[in-house]
């Protein structure tokens, strides 16, 4: 399935709602259905943050392929970002050494199970799975 | 949908969904606790690193003049993300 949304923050609410539908179809479980929703938030949050120049809307597809969901979250404007090769966080640090900076993304390479980004004719195309066993 | 407020005990309750279009409901509320706090997530269902980032920034201000949040009643789900970004040494949970 596959939906256009808004360069937003405030498109959150629509996201959640069209990606709530697709995990109650295939009945996803609580656990996988947390971790979706908020690989989904973080990754979408990140493109409307650093791609500020485009205006186009973001689309989200969600399909299923065997035993995994597949997500694809494609910017058709803005500027190159490989979100796979963001700088590790340091959750070690003390409270007055932290950053907010850097966590979305550690919490999406923490949660999904692979993480993938192509960038080619001016589209940003960030794939991940998840496995729902 | 989101709700934060506080209790005339003065705990703070946040319910719901706390993502990055919901911050500025706790933001708000935050803005306002100048001393030791109790958060109860109780009816906390989700928070995104949006939501982590305003916890931070107000922790990181109380704890400046010697006062500190403490989060109680967190859900499995709420209690994995502060554990995988280390919130759980940066606040106290119970």
């Amino acid at each position: 399935m596959r939906r256009d949304f808004k360069r937003q923050i405030s498109s959150l609410s629509q996201i959640f709602s069209f990606v709530s539908e697709i995990l109650t179809m295939y009945e996803v479980n609580e656990v996988n259905s947390f971790s979706i929703n908020l690989a989904i938030e973080e990754l979408f949050t990140n493109i409307v943050k650093y791609n500020r120049n485009s205006h186009s809307d973001i689309t989200i597809e969600i399909e299923k392929e065997g035993r995994n969901l597949k997500v694809n979250l494609i910017d058709h404007g803005g500027d190159e970002f490989d979100v796979t090769k963001t700088q590790e966080v340091d959750v070690t640090r003390r409270l007055e050494e932290r950053k907010v900076g850097g966590l979305g993304l550690h919490l999406v390479k923490k949660m999904v199970d692979n993480l993938e980004y192509r960038y080619a004719n001016g589209e940003s195309r960030i794939t991940f799975t998840k496995n729902l066993e | 949908m989101f709700n934060a407020k506080i209790l005339d005990t003065g705990e703070i309750v946040f319910a719901g969904r706390l993502d990055a279009s919901q911050v500025d409901v706790a933001e708000k509320l935050l803005e306002e606790v100048t001393t030791s706090r109790t958060l109860n997530f109780k009816e906390l269902e989700y928070i995104s690193s949006a939501g982590l980032g305003i916890l931070l920034a107000h922790q990181k201000r109380l704890k400046e003049t010697g006062h500190a949040m403490r989060l109680v009643n967190l859900n499995k789900h709420v209690k994995d993300i502060f554990i995988l970004t280390g919130f759980d040494h940066i606040f106290k949970i119970e």
